[in-house]
Formats: structure tokens, sequence, C-alpha cells
């Protein structure tokens, strides 16, 4: 049934705020298991299975969902349990084997408080924690996964319960495309792709040009080796980034929404074209949506596992159905984008932020974060640390708290040796340079960089030559080919960073690398061929003893790398 | 665990045809071409790679030169223009496998599996594709992923292969789950 009117919507969100209130503290139980890519990968879906048959044999009446990811991979599958006798509780690894016990003790009355991660309350109860105490979420400020482990990520109906869809509203209704931009502009917030360029200022020079259609579109390519956050926020949170992109579409007048997603993220392509159909069901989307004349279309469109295509003008070309392969700009794409119309491409994080933005105001976002980067962002983690997972701070948090507050620090029997930052544009930091904090700008001259968030700690036993030649030979296989400097200069430099692996390294080797990045750098044609070098650059900065050692003395510190395996095997360069 | 690669033999073109018909019906040719990628994405995850009849059915459907579709199927990684084993499995190498000892297993694999050099084991009962990217599950690193959704975390050269040997055997590997 479509909605034809403000008021119509507004029945019936508040029907669904009803239903959700009377659910959520009702007198029957309320199970969610957390279903994502992440927890599937550790048998959620069979957890869910065993939880439902588990509690229809002991006789329990509980209505048993789904909900999506909330970030704390480390302890998938999650299940939270709401009943009448005490307040929700989230227990962690709750795998099949643990199912039996638990609902014997619901049976019980009873908590197992060794299993629980905390409870939703401000107070303990039975010895279990609240949840927002945890180390892992009490250093988070969550503004994009607030609902995110909460609500049912395939039903709109949660979405609006929980107080979705209010700003496409308010946008409609209350105000013009120019205030929304203006609010975008006040809020500053800055691209999460990885660039940080202000996305008000690229909508506004969207909206100045007078060239038609327009398309807006949203970038969920993700390709990075080290990268999760888009892809978790669509599988948790799809409607979120829905609203987002309806909302760039109205700031710009033009009916035309895409969103792009790699074609590796099945569960989240699954998740986003269901919440399409959803808006399209209820009349969010389409043609005269709730009667002002105003229509808007989102369409999801595919990748097919190339990094490259997360550069914006090879996305482009991509979602035209062609190899996507950078041009060279100018035209930049806000006058010449998809089908050569002026086109604003954002990132999937960047949209998910203007809805709170549209509804709070720019001025309430600007006052998070630092002077510079405003808001807050989503990071990954990854290496030997004792919690993995994804979390959302305010921007301007030292990466020391991050690392070893959030995150719990290193594994047991794991030295902290560094921290690769900025995906594999970017350089390392060393320990010592843990109190940089996560924005836009402040690690930039360490040779980090925040990029798109994804930070990979890694311990004494990896060898900074060998990481570097490992970023380097992603580099050298997801080159598109076009552009020459990328395409014989990444080889060049993984064949050089091979030499030193194999004991076969000659003297001057490190002018030389630099001599052969700084063509790449410069010549290069796209962004991501002008950063190809930046990883080996920054482990040369960050560990030069260590580059030292397999020249000067043929041996490496770490103990990784074949220094007596000869010339013979430079040609072979593994599987990558 | 069920197979999910067809021999060029057995290509049946129908479901492809039907999923054309229900999905793909472009209202311009702007938007056929938008389409390409999509539905080449579906034959690719119905057959486990896209023979040449589906290219030119998707050709044929969407008003497109099959040169264009084979064009982009040998530039995405995501696609296979020769059909592979039994099983598909994706051996991630995302910078937190990298770092858990990935590069190492992917040595050892190559090793113990002789896999040719389209990443096949000489038996076909395997492809292994190393994945440039990232899976996603980092906190199962180093993990595989075999037909869809079957992962298999905190690998070493011993758990690899009796994982591998398991699924060769059509023996059940549930012990084996990705979970500690």
């Amino acid at each position: 049934m479509a909605l034809n009117s403000r008021a119509a919507f507004e029945s019936y969100a508040s029907d669904l705020e009803k239903k959700w209130d009377a659910r959520m503290s009702g007198s029957g139980w309320v199970i969610s298991v957390g279903i994502s890519e992440c927890s599937l990968a550790r048998g959620a879906d069979k957890t869910l299975a065993h939880l439902r048959l588990a509690l229809e044999a002991a006789g329990l009446n509980a209505e048993v969902r789904q909900v999506g990811c909330a970030g704390w991979c480390w302890a998938e599958p999650f299940v939270e349990v709401r009943c009448p006798h005490h307040p929700p509780i989230v227990y962690a690894n709750i795998t099949t084997d643990r199912v039996p016990d638990l609902v014997e003790a619901f049976k019980r009355g009873d908590v197992i408080s060794g299993w629980a991660m905390g409870v939703r309350s401000d107070a303990p109860f039975k010895g279990i924690e609240p949840l927002d105490e945890h180390p892992y979420l009490k250093g988070q400020k969550r503004l994009l996964f607030e609902r995110a482990g909460v609500i049912d990520p395939e039903s709109i109906d949660d979405y609006i319960a929980r107080g979705g869809y209010s700003a496409w509203i308010k946008a409609l209704f209350e105000m013009t495309p120019d205030q929304v931009v203006d609010e975008v502009k006040t809020a500053n917030v800055r691209g999460r792709g990885g660039a940080g360029f202000p996305a008000g200022i690229k909508w506004e020079s969207g909206r100045r040009t007078q060239v038609w259609p327009k398309y807006v579109v949203a970038n969920s390519h993700e390709g990075e080796p080290n990268v999760y956050k888009d892809r978790r926020l669509i599988e948790s949170d799809p409607h979120l980034v829905l609203e987002g992109i309806m909302l760039g579409c109205f700031a710009l007048e033009t009916p035309n929404g895409y969103n792009y997603v790699g074609g590796e993220h099945v569960m989240a392509i699954k998740r986003f074209r269901e919440a399409v159909k959803q808006a399209y069901a209820i009349g969010l989307l389409g043609e005269n949506i709730l009667g002002t004349g105003i229509s808007c279309h989102v369409k999801t469109r595919t990748g097919g596992g190339a990094y490259i295509c997360g550069e914006g003008s090879a996305l482009m070309y991509s979602l035209m159905g062609l190899r996507g392969q950078p041009r060279t700009k100018p035209p930049r794409s806000v006058e010449e984008g998809v089908w050569r119309r002026p086109t604003v491409l954002n990132n999937t994080e960047t949209y998910a932020n203007i809805p709170a933005i549209v509804n709070n105001g720019g001025a309430w976002y600007a006052a998070m974060g630092t002077e510079k980067s405003k808001g807050t962002k989503l990071v990954t983690i990854q290496g030997p640390v004792e919690r993995i997972g994804l979390v959302e701070v305010e921007m301007g948090m030292p990466l020391r708290e991050l690392i070893f507050g959030l995150y719990g620090g290193m594994k047991d029997g794991y030295t902290f040796k560094g921290v690769q930052t900025g995906g594999v544009s970017a350089g390392p930091l060393r320990e010592d340079q843990l109190d940089l904090t996560v924005d836009f700008d402040s690690m930039t001259e360490a040779g980090g960089m925040l990029g798109s968030g994804g930070f990979v700690v890694f311990d004494e036993s990896v060898c900074a030559v060998d990481f570097a030649r490992y970023l380097m030979a992603f580099n050298r296989y997801e080159s598109c080919g076009k552009c020459t400097p990328c395409r014989l200069g990444t080889p060049a430099l993984t064949e050089i960073l091979d030499r030193m692996r194999n004991g076969q390294a000659r003297q001057g080797e490190l002018p030389l690398i630099e001599r052969t990045s700084q063509h790449v750098i410069d010549l290069s044609l796209c962004g991501l061929g002008q950063v190809a070098p930046m990883p080996v650059l920054g482990m040369m900065k960050a560990f030069p003893e260590e580059f030292a050692a397999h020249i000067n003395e043929g041996r490496c510190p770490a103990g990784v790398c074949p220094m007596d395996a000869g010339a013979a095997v430079l040609s072979i360069s593994g599987a990558v | 665990m069920a197979d999910l690669t067809q021999s060029q033999a057995e290509i049946d073109l129908e479901p492809l045809r039907d999923i054309l018909q229900r999905d793909f019906n472009p209202d311009d040719y702007q938007e056929a071409e938008e389409l390409i990628l999509g539905a080449c994405q579906e034959a690719q995850s119905l057959y486990g790679w896209v023979p040449q009849p589906a290219s030119q059915l998707i050709a044929d459907h969407l008003g497109v030169s099959i040169n264009r579709i084979f064009g982009l199927l040998t530039f995405y990684a995501d696609f296979r223009t020769d059909p592979p084993g039994k099983h598909a499995m994706l051996l991630c190498h995302g910078a937190a496998c990298f770092v858990m000892g990935s590069e190492r297993l992917i040595g050892e694999l190559n090793e113990d599996q002789q896999l040719g050099p389209d990443g096949r084991t000489p038996d076909g009962a395997f492809s292994v594709q190393v994945v440039n990217g990232c899976l996603g599950v980092c906190n199962l690193a180093p993990v595989a992923q075999i037909d869809h959704h079957h992962y298999f975390g905190h690998l070493n050269r011993e758990r690899l292969a009796a994982v591998m040997q398991a699924i060769r055997d059509g023996q059940p590997v549930e012990d084996l789950d990705g979970v500690e």
C-alpha cells in the first residue's frame, strides 16, 4: 500500500513506533540474532535455527528475529535476549553447542553471566556490566551504527519505527534543495572514501551546473584489502544509506540515484535491493512522492571485482557497462560524469551521514570532531589484536586509545610493531607515532593517511620489506593498465622489492625505488596510481633499518623473506 | 556440499533466460548497457563461469555485441571464461590475512595441491582463486571461502589440507566450520 501524503506517513510511522515499543517492553520474549556476512561465516544462521527449535521444545513462546551486524565481529554470533524478567542482555559467541545450555537457563529464569557481553541498562545486573561500559563500546560514538544490530535490516518498518525517513519527510515538506545543501556545507562533512573532499562543496557545484539530467551516485565499491565498513553498513542499515542517496537526489533536484556496490558483496547487494523495493512499495520512492510532485528513483548496479572501480571516473565507466578505467580530469565528474552528465559521487558512509545532518542541522554535526574533520568515522582494524571488528569513533581519537583501548591491544604472544594506515595508499606508523589522531590531516605528515578508515596492525613476525612487497604487488595486480607509469612502474617496484626479499639486492636500490616512485606519483593518470608507491615509501621511512639489513647484510630481521632463494625464483611471484 | 560449477556439456541456458526475462528489462539502450555487468554476474553465479553461449544470450537479450561482453569478462576479476574445478575456493589475501600468514599459506597450498597456472588442482576438484581484495571476515584470518558462504577460518597448512580432503571425500566439515 503506497502512502500518498505526509499525514499518511506520519500516522503509519507512529503506529510502527507504538508497535515497536509494545514489542520491546511487552511481556513476550524477543530474541535477536545478528545475521550478516561476518556472522554467517561463524554459523549464525545455524545458531538462529537451533535457537528456534530449542525454544519451541522448551515451550517458551519467543519471537526469534534477525538483526544486522553491530560491529563486534569478535563476538559473533551474538544473541540479544529481551524478556519480562530482566533488562535485555547481549550474549557473545553463541555457537550452536551453547544454545541448549542458554535455553535451559532461560527456562530456569536464570542468566549465564559468563557468556554475556553486557546488559542494556545503566546499572549492572547479576554481575553483568552495562553494555555501554564495555571497553569496545565505551569510547565509541555511534551515529551511523546507532540502529545496527537493533533493527532487522530487511524490514523498512523497523527502520521507520526507529525514526527512519524522518529526514526525507523533513526535506520534502519543510526544506528547499538549497537549504539541504547549506546544511551539508555547514556540517562540513568530508568525503569518507579517502580523499576527504567536502561533500557540501561538491553538491553545490553539482547544483550550479545547468545541464540535465543529473545523477547522484553512491560509491559502495570498497575493493581495498582491509576495509569492510561500507558493506557492513549496508548489511546492517541499508535504509540509512538509501535515505542519504535520496536526500542527495533531492538536493540536486534530480530523480536519478544510483548505488554502485562491489559485485563480491553479495549480502550487501541483496539487502540494498530489498530496501529499495520496500521503499517503492510504501511510496517513499517513485513518482509524485507523498503527493509532493517530486520523483526519485534509485537503482542498484554491481561491479565485477576490480579495485580500480573505486576511483570516481572508473566507477562511472563501469556503471555504464564499460571497462572501469579512469580518464583525465578535467572535466570533473560534477560537470561530466555518468553518461557525460553532471554527477555527484560520494562514498556510502558520506551519504549515511546526511539524514542526521538534515534532521539535526549542520551546526549540530559540526560540533563533533576536530577543527577540520567533523563528525564520526567508521574504522576497521585487523591483525593480531584482541578484538577485531568495526567501530565508530568521533574524529580526533588518538590511535593509541583506539588500538590499545577499544580493540584491547595485542593478542597474547604478539608484540606491536606498526600499523598500516590508509589501505594500500599510504605508509605505516610506528609505536611512537600512535599519539596521532583519527582525522583527515594529522597522519599525513608522518606518511600515514586516514583513507577510508582501514588499519592493519602487524607484529614482529611481519617483515617491513615483505609487507611493502605485498602492498606493491596488490597495486601491480590492480593497475588497470591504461597509463604507462602505473602499468610499468608498479611491476618495476615489485621487482626491486623481490630482489631484496630474495637476497639479490644491489647497492643503490633505495634511491632507485625513490626515483621510480616519483615517476609513478608524478605521471600517473588517476588518484590510485598517484598513491600506489606510497606504502613502499612509507615502509622505507618507518623501518629504514630493515631495508638496510636486507641490502647490506643480506638478512631478514623478521626471518620471513626467502633470502637464500637466489635469482631463480625471481620470476615466480606466487598466485598474486 | 553441492557442486556449484557446470561443465561445458551440461550448460542449460533456460534458468539464465528466465532471469534475464524477469529482471533485465531495460527501458532504453542506455539502461541496457548499465545492465550488462549484472547479467554477467547472474551467469557467473549460475554456472560458476560465463560460458560463451551464455555471453551470446546476454548479448542478444540486451542488444549489445558479444565482443563487448568478452571485453568486460576479461577485465573484471570476478568472472571466469573457462570452466573451473568442481569446488570454487576463494583464498583471502587481504592485508589482515597477510599479516596472519596468508602468503606462506598460498605457497604451501601451491606445493601441496600442485595447483596449475589457472589455480586448478590436477584432479579438477578445486579451483583456487586468491582474492586480492578482502572477504570481510577478518576475525577468521587467514580465511577461505568455499562454494559461497562456507567459510573456513584460522587456517594453517594442516587445517586447510584437512578441509580440502574432507570436501573431496564428500564428508561433512561441520567441526571445521570457522569456529575456534
